[in-house]
């Protein structure tokens, strides 16, 4: 049997709600994007519900930790396969042991949700250094980024502090969604990538001084391509103004 | 001159200058100005030689009336001179900064006229920022050596981190390579900044809050490895005398990398960058493992070897120390097991609560057991294949291993020779030059 929601984090937790509501073990919790259903499986549709979500966050922060609750979140924004139920069994565990669930390093339901969290916390940490914002025509600085894990909400509190004084745009091209700050709110919104963007006259300018700084600044007797591509992986170089 | 030629001959400049780091100073983003700081440190880019590039580094100018031998900005060195003005370094810094391409600003500069005239230029800069533009960015800035203490107490109201460079680890090369610097006018800066900064502290105590920071990322220093023969025991020593003494944040070694050439200089076909490899580790050990420069090194032993590292090093020579029991060992003595770091150490001492912990949980924490089963027992068995052999383990953990098949007693005396014979050659050259 399956459970299948409406893909966000909400959902996500109304559906481990259900589960131990119902006494059920769902063998999959899938969003319902991409979704092909089988004419032979037999499938549920949990209907999210922020009460029942919230439930659940709850218990998970005061029964196991506070920690525990954003492992869970950070291996849910991986949106790796099979991480609905690698989460699933850890919250279950949890339940069980309580808050020292993270000590159980030797136990494979807690080690993979760790290993999850450091690739997840590795790409924001790399994330914050490597978008590259341009400015536009009306002042707004404007950063497209395609980030393996869904990690948008994750770094934008980041640019909030720095650049409180800004106009900024965050956006995932990947997966249509964006960050937008005004320098007083901040919003979560879908946006999809079929518009045209004006550089503002002395972008180009800016990013020719960076390219000539990034250049000068290369030892030429120390050149590693190698070691260049492992601390920044091939795969971010799209979107910098570097590279 | 247009800027970007200016950008191409100050950054080319100041390129040689290891100590990028941005780290050890969070600076609040203050009425809705521009920035705040990571304490963390964020690399925004990594150069084509594999470094982090984390701060425009740049020199004021490149325009020196000193002469110092090893410096490519000598007086006498025929190459393009140029300069910023203080209102190009803000508009570079904040521009670079508001598209994310930055922590900050790291300011360095020859010395132009004379060394007060090129600190009140830097402190110019500074003030620019943190006043005018309310900029909570990073900034690092290089303490001319010989600059009056007035400029230098008041740019470290505005910087987070600040550095007298050192360069030359011994008075001696100071006087060959660096005749115009005298050791006094680099330590007098450094003595005074953290004088400061403990008044700073000192005041914090009593009212909560430091009313105001100084240099709240302490300050920095680097030495330049390879363009004299002092040994890697002299440059460690001094090393650790630097944090004990001045409390200094961190020492920052630059393989000598041959710009040009003169009869004072060696003559090096490649910088030594094995050996700057070893000190970083070595520092590393000095900060975080507790141990001494003397335990690392000492008169018999002044250099570090190529092909194994310093905690290696060590752990061999005092095998009599080990074998340790995981479940038992103290934090102080896990952490000096080779392939046992802070981390996995941290780590191992939480799980074993849990439950006593055998070879299999060790690999799942992190521990690098290549290295470690050499030194380690976990429930009192002892893992490493081949014993408490100091010759054996060696063997295994340098980082071109020996064909094992030729360890025969040859062997072990021509390695015991070769030692011998390089140490001897490197005391040779240092009471040369004493
Ligand atoms: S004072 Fe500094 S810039 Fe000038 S020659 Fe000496 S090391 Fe080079």
């Amino acid at each position: 049997m399956k459970y299948i929601y409406d893909g966000s984090f909400e959902g996500y937790l109304t559906a481990i709600y259900e589960a131990y509501y119902r006494r059920e073990t769902p063998e999959r919790i899938l969003p319902d994007t991409n979704l092909q259903e089988s004419l032979f499986e037999e499938n549920i549709r949990i209907e999210t519900n922020s009460s029942k979500a919230s439930r659940v966050a709850n218990s998970i922060n005061e029964k196991i930790s506070p920690t525990s609750l954003e492992n869970v979140y950070y291996t849910f924004l991986s949106e790796l396969d099979e991480s609905d139920v690698w989460i699933f069994q850890y919250i279950k565990l949890g339940f069980k042991v309580g808050k020292n669930i993270d000590s159980y390093l030797s136990d494979d339901r807690v080690l993979k949700i760790m290993k999850i969290n450091r690739k997840v916390t590795r790409e924001i940490h790399r994330m914050l250094g490597l978008i590259r914002f341009r400015q536009l025509e009306g002042n707004i600085f404007y950063a497209p980024i395609e980030p393996d894990f869904n990690i948008i909400t994750l770094i934008a509190p980041h640019f909030q502090k720095r650049f409180a004084d800004q106009n900024w745009v965050i956006h995932d091209i990947k997966r249509n969604l964006a960050v937008l700050f005004d320098c007083i709110n901040m919003v979560l919104a879908p946006l999809t990538p079929d518009f045209a963007i004006e550089l503002s006259k002395k972008e180009t300018d800016y990013q020719h001084l960076w390219i000539q700084y990034f250049k000068s600044i290369a030892i030429k007797n120390r050149i590693n391509p190698k070691l260049q591509k492992q601390f920044m992986p091939h795969r971010y170089w799209k979107y910098l103004i570097e590279k | 001159m247009d800027l970007q030629k200016k950008l191409e001959i100050l950054s080319g400049a100041a390129k040689y200058d290891a100590s990028c780091s941005s780290s050890g100073s969070s600076r609040k983003n203050v009425n809705g100005g521009l920035g705040n700081n990571q304490s963390s440190g964020i690399c925004h880019s990594w150069s084509d030689d594999g470094r982090c590039i984390s701060l425009l580094k740049i020199l004021l100018t490149n325009i020196c009336t000193y002469n110092c031998v090893y410096c490519v900005n000598r007086a006498t060195n025929d190459i393009p001179r140029a300069s910023f003005t203080p209102e190009e370094i803000v508009d570079l810094t904040i521009n670079f900064y508001r598209r994310n391409y930055i922590e900050g600003l790291f300011l360095s500069s020859a010395i132009i006229r004379n060394p007060d005239y090129t600190m009140e230029l830097m402190l110019k800069t500074v003030r620019k920022l943190r006043i005018e533009h309310k900029f909570n960015g990073y900034i690092h800035l290089k303490a001319i050596p010989g600059t009056d203490s007035a400029l230098i107490a008041e740019a470290g109201q505005y910087v987070d981190r600040m550095s007298v460079n050192i360069e030359l680890p011994s008075n001696d090369s100071l006087k060959l390579l660096a005749p115009q610097k005298k050791k006094e006018s680099i330590i007098k800066p450094m003595g005074f900044i953290n004088s400061k900064i403990l008044e700073s502290n000192e005041v914090g105590r009593f009212y909560k809050k430091p009313k105001k920071l100084f240099v709240p990322g302490g300050q920095s220093t680097q030495l330049i490895v390879g363009a004299t023969p002092d040994h890697d025991f002299n440059i460690l020593k001094l090393t650790q005398g630097l944090y004990r003494r001045f409390q200094l944040k961190r020492v920052y070694y630059s393989a000598y990398v041959p710009v040009l050439s003169h009869p004072n200089l060696p003559a090096v076909a490649r910088p030594p960058l094995q050996r700057e490899h070893r000190l970083y580790q070595a520092d590393w050990l000095l900060r975080f493992y507790g141990f001494k420069a003397e335990e690392l090194l000492d008169d018999n032993h002044v250099n570090f070897s190529s092909d194994i590292d310093p905690k290696s090093d060590w752990a061999i020579r005092n095998i009599h120390l080990f074998p340790i029991e995981i479940n038992t060992a103290d934090y102080e003595l896990l952490i000096r097991v080779p392939g046992i770091g802070v981390l996995s150490a941290r780590r191992i001492i939480n799980a074993r609560k849990m439950c006593s912990l055998g070879y299999e949980h060790l690999k799942k924490i992190g521990v690098v057991l290549k290295r470690a089963r050499h030194f380690i027992t976990c429930r009192g068995k002892y893992y490493g294949e081949i014993g408490m052999n100091e010759l054996l383990i060696r063997n295994f953990l340098t980082d071109k291993p020996v064909n094992l098949q030729e360890q025969n007693s040859d062997w072990q005396q021509l390695s015991i020779f070769s030692h011998i014979a390089d140490s001897n050659i490197l005391e040779n050259n240092s009471l040369l030059l004493s």
